[in-house]
């Protein structure tokens, strides 16, 4: 049952990037908004199946890596989706969609879809704020990188004196694209700071300490000085525009590394399938 | 005689402006000008007048049109005094499906100067205003530039052909929506007062700039220039210190070497914290060094580059204007189609009334008999009836349209069996009915024997 719903929603996810993608190739105008409303009713399928889920698991359906990256997949289509309509960046779908599609693909792949028993450690009220807060981050770090690299193809194009695409002039200015770049970031360390004080506390909660060193939060909190660091460096050294993007793009890259190398490889309370 | 819709003008292509200028009315004086050539030309029986820069045109609906040709270039030599030999000779004449097409394509924007320009639009809208004020706009005319206006509309909504920067201000102005997200907290440098750079200026304020600083050789030209832009001259030596506040700058200086270069724009750039500026370089030899755009958040375009963007536009809007035309070509037929309908809808309603009351008549006739039927056979009878009435107008009216469709004239044909089922109905009244062989051959022209009959 569940594998229809997430069978559907590729479907979704994959005509909404067909639609991005046709509109910015400018082989046909005005497909967004159907693109958009695409990866809406993706997202709408998804909360279906996490809300099954979750109800079966008694908790957040996060017990494997698997699953972590079909609940990213779903926080990244909602907050691009916020992006693409709120903010009028259409263009920001054309990355978002396929990436949602990939994450999703990877996730709902390798994810158990044995009845999941959720490990008596993990049963607890934190369990939903912390991964919740921990992806959030995640997702809009991931849009900030996908924003930076709007703003850096664009501004390669006007500095070549080369037109800008899609071609209907709907697209959003640097200044704009470097405005939200700010505040994805700003906000997503938000989440990521949250995520480690209710990691902590949590921790501190079921194990007595509230910080172990175990590769996940060394890891985390090295990201999370980069992404102090990028932050500093806007707010107090002015650096924005190309700069700001590629270490936005940059730190981004190691984020996700590590997301995916303590996931796969290390074990721990992070890793594996917290055994 | 039939009655054919007409267009026929003067336009930017083959008439020089030196006598568009003479024909052309101002807008207060087209109601006045309709009622007169409406009196001066009685072959007219609709008509409107389309005059802008680019083009006088008169549109009309007339059953003799060389006829209405003569009377209105006569009523337009001798209204706007000026030689009918000097603009006769490039006037051009459309009539039928090319009028119909001509006009959608103006109002399109396809036939403009610019292909694209969005002002054509406004100026129809107001000629088919004055038309209806003026009374002279009749059903054909009425609907012609309500298909136009949407015909417009539906090319704007589904192609770019209005996008894109055809001017080299325009193209600036259009940079700078491209790097700045709202110009109202931004600030302008203008770097000598020239025309380009006044234009380039005033566009920039027509979207939001605020904040204006022009600097010239003469100072006097700077403090002229800021009063009428509403700007601040700052003196040339000392321009220097403001390049920091400016996130435009336009250059519009004759220079022999650029007055800005990479190395005193280094400690702006930074001064700025590294908000993005945007250059423009109008002035040739060019006022900045190009070395300024390798720097970061330094985006410099000279007078070439903003020409290319020019170019880029007028090619891509004469791609779009491919798909424009097939749209247009689209919406003339479905016009036509209706405007053949509407000669034919006057006898077919005729036809039809006719038919019905001879079968009227002749139940009416019977009606003693009918009354003494069961009311069950009675209902048969009347239904037989019009079953019959039916079928015999079917083969009438399709063979009348699809003789329309075939190219001969069903007009002809329809009213040939409009007069004779009329004048059957009136020699009905003598009890007989009385079609002779000659009118039943005219009759059958319209008939197609081999035609499928439909319920």
């Amino acid at each position: 049952m569940n594998a229809y719903w997430l069978a559907l929603a590729l479907l979704c996810y994959a005509l909404s990037a067909a639609g991005f993608a046709t509109e910015r190739a400018g082989l046909r105008g005005r497909l967004s908004r159907s693109a958009s409303l695409l990866l809406g009713a993706g997202a709408a399928l998804q909360s279906g199946d996490l809300l099954m889920r979750g109800v079966e698991a008694g908790n957040v359906p996060v017990t494997d890596f698997g699953q972590a990256l079909v609940f990213l997949a779903w926080l990244t289509a909602i907050a691009g989706l916020v992006l693409i309509v709120r903010f009028r960046m259409p263009v920001i779908g054309v990355y978002v969609a396929p990436i949602v599609i990939v994450a999703l693909g990877i996730g709902a792949a390798t994810m158990s879809h044995a009845r999941l028993a959720m490990p008596q450690s993990l049963r607890s009220a934190w369990l939903p704020v912390h991964v919740t807060f921990a992806l959030l981050g995640f997702a809009l770090f991931g849009l900030a990188a996908i924003v930076s690299l709007v703003y850096l193809v664009y501004e390669r194009r006007l500095k070549a004196k080369l037109p800008l695409l899609p071609a209907d002039g709907r697209t959003p200015s640097l200044e704009k694209l470097d405005r939200i770049n700010y505040r994805l970031l700003a906000w997503g360390f938000l989440m990521l700071s949250l995520a480690i004080v209710t990691g902590a506390l949590w921790a501190d909660a079921t194990w007595g300490h509230f910080w172990s060193w175990e590769p996940a939060e060394s890891w985390t909190l090295l990201i999370w000085f980069l992404y102090a660091g990028l932050l500093e460096s806007r707010l107090a050294v002015g650096w924005r525009g190309r700069r700001a993007a590629t270490l936005t793009i940059a730190v981004f890259t190691v984020l996700v590394g590590s997301f995916v190398g303590v996931s796969l490889l290390a074990t721990g309370k992070h890793g594996g399938n917290f055994g | 005689m039939r009655e054919t819709i007409f267009i026929f003008g003067v336009n930017h292509r083959q008439t020089p402006v030196a006598i568009r200028e003479r024909l052309a009315y101002a807008d207060g004086e087209i109601v006045a000008a309709l009622a007169r050539l409406k009196q001066a030309a009685p072959a007219i029986h609709e008509v409107a007048l389309i005059s802008t820069c680019n083009r006088v045109e008169i549109m009309g609906v007339t059953g003799a049109s060389d006829l209405a040709q003569h009377q209105a270039t006569a009523f337009l030599a001798g209204d706007r005094g000026v030689d009918s030999a000097s603009f006769a000779s490039s006037l051009y004449r459309h009539e039928a499906r090319a009028a119909v097409r001509h006009l959608f394509r103006v109002g399109a924007s396809l036939d403009s100067m610019v292909v694209g320009e969005p002002q054509i639009l406004g100026q129809l809208k107001n000629a088919y205003a004055q038309a209806a004020e003026a009374g002279t706009a009749g059903l054909v005319l009425h609907r012609a530039f309500h298909r136009a206006f949407s015909v417009a509309k539906r090319v704007r909504n589904a192609t770019l052909i209005g996008h894109g920067s055809v001017s080299v201000s325009a193209a600036a102005v259009g940079l700078a929506g491209k790097i700045f997200d709202s110009l109202a907290d931004k600030t302008v440098l203008l770097i000598g007062a020239g025309q380009m750079a006044e234009l380039t200026a005033r566009n920039l304020k027509r979207l939001g700039i605020q904040s204006l600083l022009i600097t010239s050789r003469t100072f006097d030209n700077a403090v002229a220039l800021a009063r009428k832009l509403d700007g601040t001259a700052v003196p040339f030596d000392g321009f220097q210190p403001y390049l920091k506040l400016a996130d435009i700058v336009i250059g519009s200086l004759a220079a022999s070497r650029p007055v800005i270069g990479p190395d005193e724009f280094e400690g702006v750039i930074r001064e700025r914290r590294y908000r993005p500026v945007l250059m423009i370089d109008l002035g040739v030899p060019r006022n900045f060094d190009e070395r300024l755009n390798s720097m970061e958040n330094v985006y410099l375009y000279d007078i070439d580059d903003l020409s290319a963007v020019v170019q880029e536009s007028i090619g891509d809007r004469e791609r779009e204007a491919e798909k424009a035309e097939s749209i247009v070509n689209l919406e003339v037929e479905a016009f036509l189609k209706w405007l053949d309908g509407l000669d034919l809808v006057p006898a077919i309603r005729d036809i039809r009334t006719s038919v019905e009351q001879l079968r009227e008549l002749e139940l009416e006739r019977h009606r003693a008999w009918l009354m003494s039927l069961a009311p069950g056979e009675r209902e048969r009878i009347e239904s037989l009836t019009r079953g019959l009435v039916n079928k015999l107008l079917h083969r009438i009216l399709s063979g009348i349209r699809d003789g329309r469709a075939d190219g001969s004239d069903g007009v002809y044909a329809a009213e040939i069996a409009r007069r004779l089922l009329s004048a059957e109905l009136a020699s009905d009244h003598g009890g007989s009915v009385n079609l002779d062989r000659e009118t039943f051959d005219d009759f059958a022209i319209g008939d197609h024997p081999d035609e499928d009959d439909e319920p």
